[in-house]
């Protein structure tokens, strides 16, 4: 148990963050450029409290060592349930927010001289806190509704963030379609909810995996609501078939990419999964989708990073692919391999984009082809670029190559040989094209003038990307597995473990680690670097003559597959086509209703406006005529009252006569 | 003493009896309807605000006959002819005040020529 001091820590790390949003919303244009210092100070204040409840989670403080819950009723439906509002850290959302705030913080550092001079400085570090909130609420959530409520604010963050440069038209298209695509997901996750939440009574993550044990929802409807869940994250990971919105969502400042592609946003959709992985080990199907999407995403999109001319797009694909990766570890049932390997995702990938981010700033350029011979007027990029590629491919003994073999031996080691030859495929292509991209921006002669008048960045940037390259190395090497004979202790491993009910479900042995598979996916990765280096650094002519050679393959690759071009000529030509169907029933139906009621009054105005006459004599006639009316309506059944009355109807008829 | 012809004696005592409701009736809706003509018909302002005065006594002469008809209603028509008076005196006093300044500004009291709420 915990105390109220220390709940109040606990609250404290997501509010911290929108706090410094709602002052940065309020005083953005006191503060200016002074904006970055209040945000760092919350962000730091908030890391400091991450680290706080890891420890107490791993039971270093006095007191923990046991999952931190506590919660508030939030809405009260008394019969009907309630919907409560807490917190709840086991060791996965530790480490998770113990990653958000970190990488959040080195951004934070870095957009500081990134973002110098933008007219919209503090709006940017305001909705990058807001994003840190909301994500580091989302891993705090212990039901499906709050963690919502931070799902949807996660997905408008990305959206105000991608397109922070809205006066580009690209950028605005960009922002939409990251908005849209998720949506989809997000659909598909409330339907999920609504399922679980009609069926079991609840929405906490552990009401409904008991409710799933003892039979409450099952069959094929519980296969549905997990698959639709899924779906959701599928959405804010980007993978396969809703892919399309990441490699575009480049068109938001570098860092914010950094902070999407590393910690929040796609990190999301791994968290759902592994948040809900009691749910999701009881239905096989759905492991079986994840794992096949997984795989065959990892594969599909750095097949697509391999041929793009943009910098941050070729990390964009690789973003995909890795999630891609994290996605089948979690789905063969390797949890801690899927976590770990989003653990140090985080790192590598935050610091290769905030090395592109360092190239952009030097040289105003996102093209590869306009690159080259940056390794010597900026030796500090090219240094922790090569870490980072390192790692990311999965080079021994970086961080990468830990959680990578570890979810590539699952593979092989349940006998999903597909999988497998997928995922060892994936390492070579990963490997390739990270290094092509470092290859072609850093090493051979500058191509245009930028390029050899490229600078070293400040350090404020240079800072927070060494700090990052020494994780990139390191943060691996908490996990490694005891059967690598180190004697260096698996902390990761003992620390993240699925539930036992987990374990005992799938029950299947995690894989001792294998120097041979190790070996294998080690020999793959050094492989694709060697092709990298032949064909853009020993004979860089020989990579045009290949495009050359089978340009219908790089065509079907630049265009990412044609996914776009698919998407473009279905589902988006149809939405249009609804779109302006909806438009022209409501401008010419229901407007029309409108504007036809509106001139029929007008008609009847202009009608009854000759009744106006000034006169007040025949105001006085028309109100006895009335009476004489309403008279004879009331009265009709005493004859002789009616008769009288026609007699004084007509005596007026006369009155009137003489009058006009 | 001469005999006094039993027709005679009819007609004397019905002079000397107390009329029948329906007379009172008659002779007040003749009232309300002579007014209501007039009101209709006339064009001097000042005329029709005495048409309206004779309406109201055709009014004020049916509540108080009914009233005496009905001695169980507790002289309620009395009291409302007596409320009827007050307020057609009221009405008088701020209608003719509205003649007066129609006078002043226009020069005229005919209804016709004073039309300019004409719609």
């Amino acid at each position: 148990m915990q105390t109220v001091g220390q709940q109040l820590i606990i609250t404290a790390i997501p509010t911290l963050p929108a706090l410094v949003f709602l002052v940065l919303v309020l005083a953005g244009r006191l503060l200016k450029e002074n904006a970055q210092y209040v945000a760092i100070l919350g962000v730091t204040i908030s890391l400091v409290f991450s680290v706080f409840a890891l420890l107490f989670v791993a039971g270093i403080i006095p007191g923990g060592g046991a999952p931190i819950e506590f919660s508030v009723n939030w809405i009260d439906l008394g019969l009907g349930g309630s919907f409560p509002m807490g917190v709840y850290i086991d060791p996965l959302a530790a480490v998770m927010l113990v990653v958000v705030s970190f990488v959040s913080l080195m951004i934070q550092l870095y957009s500081g001289a990134f973002m110098e001079g933008d007219k919209r400085f503090a709006w940017y570090y305001a909705i990058l806190n807001l994003f840190t909130a909301s994500m580091l609420g989302l891993v705090l959530a212990p039901n499906f509704i709050e963690l919502y409520v931070f799902w949807e604010l996660v997905g408008l963050c990305s959206y105000l963030l991608v397109g922070h440069w809205f006066e580009k038209p690209s950028a605005r298209d960009a922002a939409i379609k990251a908005f849209v695509v998720t949506r989809i997901g997000d659909a598909g996750l409330f339907v999920g909810i609504i399922i679980f939440w009609a069926t079991t009574g609840s929405t906490a993550f552990t009401d409904i995996s008991l409710a799933a044990q003892s039979g409450f929802i099952g069959g094929s409807l519980f296969t549905t609501a997990v698959i639709l869940v899924f779906v959701g994250a599928v959405g804010k990971s980007a993978q396969f078939p809703l892919h399309v919105w990441l490699p575009d969502a480049m068109e938001g400042p570098t860092p914010v990419s950094a902070l999407i592609h590393a910690a929040t946003m796609v990190a999301a959709g791994v968290y759902l999964v592994a948040r809900t992985y009691d749910i999701f080990v009881q239905s096989p199907t759905a492991m079986l989708v994840v794992a096949y999407i997984g795989g065959f995403t990892a594969l599909m999109a750095a097949t697509m990073a391999l041929v793009k001319k943009d910098i941050k797009r070729v990390i964009a694909y690789s973003t995909v692919s890795q999630l891609g990766y994290m996605m089948l570890g979690l789905g063969l049932g390797n949890y801690t391999a899927g976590i770990f390997h989003l653990y140090n995702h985080a790192f590598f990938k935050a610091l290769l984009f905030l090395c592109a981010g360092s190239i952009i700033y030097a040289m105003d350029s996102y093209n590869l082809f306009d690159m080259g011979g940056l390794r010597r007027r900026m030796p500090i990029t090219f240094w922790t670029m090569i870490i980072a590629g390192l790692s990311l491919s999965g080079i021994f003994p970086l961080s990468g190559f830990w959680s990578k073999d570890a979810i590539i031996a699952s593979a092989y080691d349940e006998h999903y040989y597909l999988l497998y030859g997928m995922a060892l495929i994936t390492v070579f292509l990963t490997a390739f094209y990270i290094f092509r991209a470092i290859f072609l921006a850093f090493t051979g002669e500058p191509r245009t003038a930028p390029a050899s008048e490229a600078v070293e960045s400040p350090g404020i940037m240079t800072g927070p990307m060494m700090i990052l390259a020494f994780f990139s190395i390191v943060s691996g090497w908490a996990g490694i597995p005891e059967g690598f004979g180190l004697p260096i202790y698996d902390y990761f491993g003992a620390f993240v473990q699925p539930s036992e009910f987990a374990v005992s479900t799938l029950n299947i042995e995690q894989p001792a680690f294998s120097f041979v598979i190790g070996g294998i996916s080690f020999v793959a990765a050094l492989l694709g670097i060697g092709l990298a280096y032949t064909l853009y650094v020993a004979q860089p002519e020989r990579a045009g003559a290949l495009a050359a050679r089978f340009s219908w393959l790089h065509t079907f690759l630049d265009k990412g597959w044609y996914f776009d071009a698919l998407y473009g000529a279905t589902f988006v030509r149809a939405a249009m086509w609804l779109g302006r169907a909806t438009r022209g029933f409501d401008r010419d139906i229901i407007g029309g209703i409108v504007r036809d009621v509106g001139r029929g009054a007008l008609g009847t105005g202009g009608l009854l406006q000759r009744l106006q006459s000034g006169a007040v004599q025949n105001y006085a006639l028309f109100i006895l005529l009335s009476v004489l009316v309403i008279g004879v309506i009331v009265g009709a059944q005493y004859a002789v009252l009616v008769v009288g009355l026609i007699a004084l109807v007509t005596i007026t008829a006369f009155a009137v006569g003489s009058r006009l | 003493m001469p005999q006094i012809p039993p027709q005679v004696q009819q007609f004397l005592d019905a002079l000397v009896s107390t009329p029948p409701l329906e007379g009172y009736l008659v002779v007040g809706a003749i009232l309300f309807a002579i007014g209501a003509w007039g009101a209709l018909i006339r064009r001097n302002a000042v005329v029709i605000f005495m048409c309206v005065e004779l309406m109201i006594n055709g009014v004020n002469l049916t509540l108080v006959a009914f009233a005496d008809y009905l001695p169980n209603a507790g002289g309620l028509g009395v009291s409302y002819a007596v409320l009827v008076i007050a307020i057609a005196a009221a009405e008088i006093a701020v209608g003719l005040a509205i003649v007066l300044a129609v006078f002043r500004s226009r020069r005229t009291v005919s209804v016709d020529e004073v039309t300019s709420m004409r719609g």
